[in-house]
């Protein structure tokens, strides 16, 4: 019988600071290259990895990395917890234990060839990061391309260096609540960008992943914009533990958010009490 | 030919079976079976830091438990199914496969609930050996059990308590306590609930755990343990950066209800729950699943006509 909680070892390849307690981690398997699923992705864009380190636990990351890339994946870590601050004293060479990719990830052949306005705040950034690779690679075969990100400062906005490359293939819509003096771009929330998207509702669907507050924001800039429930999807966030749907950390009503998500659409989460 | 063991040797088979087997007498064990399989904490990875290698404790040992009732039997063949589906869970298999079950009830039964092996009382001198797969079979090569012709049976009838009654419709239970979710009854048990987790821990079924790693003192290995969690204690749902997504006891208390007869229910057909009574008779709090369940039904039937 395959032991599902056991992982495999990475090793850490490339360290990138992002903010004052944001780092990046490229992570590189000690044997062979990531496997490719059914769909030739060493993952789906909104999957999740458990990445641990012996003496401090496992929590999950949204890979940031192209899914068509399987000698490595991106995981962008904050620090805010016992296994975060751990991987940050960590350098380039140490290794680290992986499991996964878990979860649905957002439904790529849903999406295909649709009007897509991607949301994210903070650090919520990285499964969109993965998202936006994926449809820089098959961008003929999709229509109007947005993403909307906000942060509370511009230095807390992560990734600088890959979203000044996306600029070239997709619309990228940057908002701050706090700038600085050399901030040009917009101020307040993500609601507040509205106008400047074009799409055609009827064949648009959105791909959200941010902090709580965040969820009422979309609300008021999606629906508007005359996109449906169903279509707008949500990466969601919960206590992990197996990954594996036995654990019941992660449920929310009548779902496991390690199995049946973390992606959903709003028309699940509306109906859910949990 | 039935297979008959006789009362007063039941014991002389029992200390036949311990020079083979590692055998444990759970009659009258406070923790259910489960803790045999899935232990109340248990190592499931070492890691070597010198020599950087991963390595899970084997488990050797064959276990035989004794004296299973009939809702113990029902519960293990349930613990079964959640730990095989939808995907299996490696180290209750690598425990549970080895070992052997074996049944005992004063009370008749129809249908055989789960184990490897049953003895079920007929008269009140003689338990009828009911062998039920190839380890049942293996055990009951014993000169103790032995085939009697026409032995004299008698019926044990047991009396059906309200709560089991009311987990045939499972699907009636299922649809009331989704439907009870702003029902009064959840304040009212937010006020008693002590959050102790000790109906989580005595219920043959729940099995939610946590995994947490610690270091040796030296720093030289650290494990990987699994332990039991309670869905209604105050940190089982909360995150790095502290947000809590189950922050009161009244949510953390209607989710476990919830997992027991909805989630449950979509997940496998059925509820969660035997009827032991195990929550209710250790709960310091003295609530009652059955007295709950039969409030929330009851409104639910009114809502439904009106």
């Amino acid at each position: 019988m395959k032991n599902l909680y056991k992982p495999f070892k990475v090793k850490i390849i490339r360290i990138e600071d992002h903010s004052s307690d944001t780092k990046l981690f490229r992570l590189k398997k000690d044997k062979g290259s990531f496997l490719k699923n059914k769909q030739g992705l060493s993952f789906v864009p909104g999957q999740f990895v458990l990445i641990g380190f012996f003496g401090y636990g496992e929590a999950p990351f949204g890979p940031a990395s192209s899914p068509y890339q399987t000698s490595y994946i991106d995981i962008v870590v904050r620090k805010v917890g016992t296994l975060t601050t751990a991987l940050h004293q960590l350098k380039v060479g140490d290794r680290v234990f992986a499991r996964g990719p878990y979860g649905n990830g957002f439904p790529v052949n849903f999406i295909f060839g649709k009007d897509i306005v991607m949301v994210t705040g903070g650090c919520g950034i990285p499964p969109i990061a993965s998202l936006v690779e994926y449809i820089i690679k098959n961008r003929n075969k999709f229509g109007r391309t947005y993403l909307i990100y906000g942060a509370k400062t511009p230095a807390d906005l992560l990734l600088k260096d890959r979203i000044e490359k996306w600029k070239k293939d997709i619309k990228v819509l940057l908002t701050v609540d706090q700038p600085d003096h050399r901030w040009l771009g917009s101020v307040g929330m993500v609601s507040n960008l509205i106008d400047h998207i074009e799409i055609d509702p009827l064949d648009a669907v959105s791909a959200m992943c941010g902090p709580g507050p965040m969820m009422d924001a979309l609300e008021k800039i999606l629906r508007p914009l005359g996109i449906s429930d169903r279509r707008i999807f949500v990466n969601m966030e919960r206590k992990m533990q197996c990954g594996i749907g036995k654990c019941q950390h992660c449920t929310v009503g009548d779902k496991y958010v390690c199995q049946d998500g973390p992606v959903f659409n709003f028309d699940q989460i509306d109906k859910s009490w949990d | 030919m039935p297979l008959v063991i006789e009362k007063k040797q039941i014991e002389d088979w029992l200390a036949e079976l311990k020079q083979t087997h590692t055998l444990i007498d759970i009659r009258d064990s406070i923790l259910p079976p489960k803790q045999y399989f899935f232990p109340p904490q248990e190592e499931i990875f070492v890691f070597d830091k010198k020599s950087q290698k991963l390595t899970s404790p084997a488990q050797q040992e064959e276990l035989l438990l004794f004296g299973l009732s009939l809702k113990k039997l029902e519960a293990m063949t349930q613990l079964d199914e959640i730990m095989e589906k939808p995907q299996p869970d490696f180290f209750y298999w690598q425990r549970r496969i080895k070992s052997i079950l074996i049944g005992l009830t004063d009370k008749s039964f129809e249908v055989a609930p789960g184990g490897d092996l049953i003895l079920e009382k007929i008269n009140e001198d003689q338990y009828q050996v009911l062998v039920l797969t190839k380890k049942g079979r293996k055990i009951a090569k014993s000169k103790f059990l032995k085939q009697v012709r026409n032995p004299k049976v008698k019926k044990y009838p047991s009396v059906l308590k309200p709560l089991k009654k009311m987990l045939l419709d499972p699907e009636l239970l299922a649809e009331a306590v989704a439907w009870s979710r702003n029902h009064k009854i959840w304040d009212e048990l937010a006020e008693k609930c002590l959050g102790c987790g000790i109906c989580t821990y005595v219920c043959y079924l729940c099995h939610c755990f946590s995994i947490e790693d610690s270091v040796s003192l030296d720093n030289s290995k650290c494990s990987r343990c699994r332990y039991w969690d309670a869905c209604t204690l105050p940190g089982f749902s909360k995150v790095a950066g502290g947000h809590n997504f189950h922050k009161s006891i009244k949510q953390r208390y209607y989710n476990w209800f919830y997992h027991k007869f909805v989630r449950a229910y979509q997940e496998y057909g059925k509820a969660q729950c035997v009827a032991c009574g195990k929550c209710k008779k250790y709960c310091p709090a003295r609530i009652s699943i059955e007295e709950v369940l039969k409030e929330i039904v009851k409104d639910y039937k009114k809502d439904r006509k009106s």
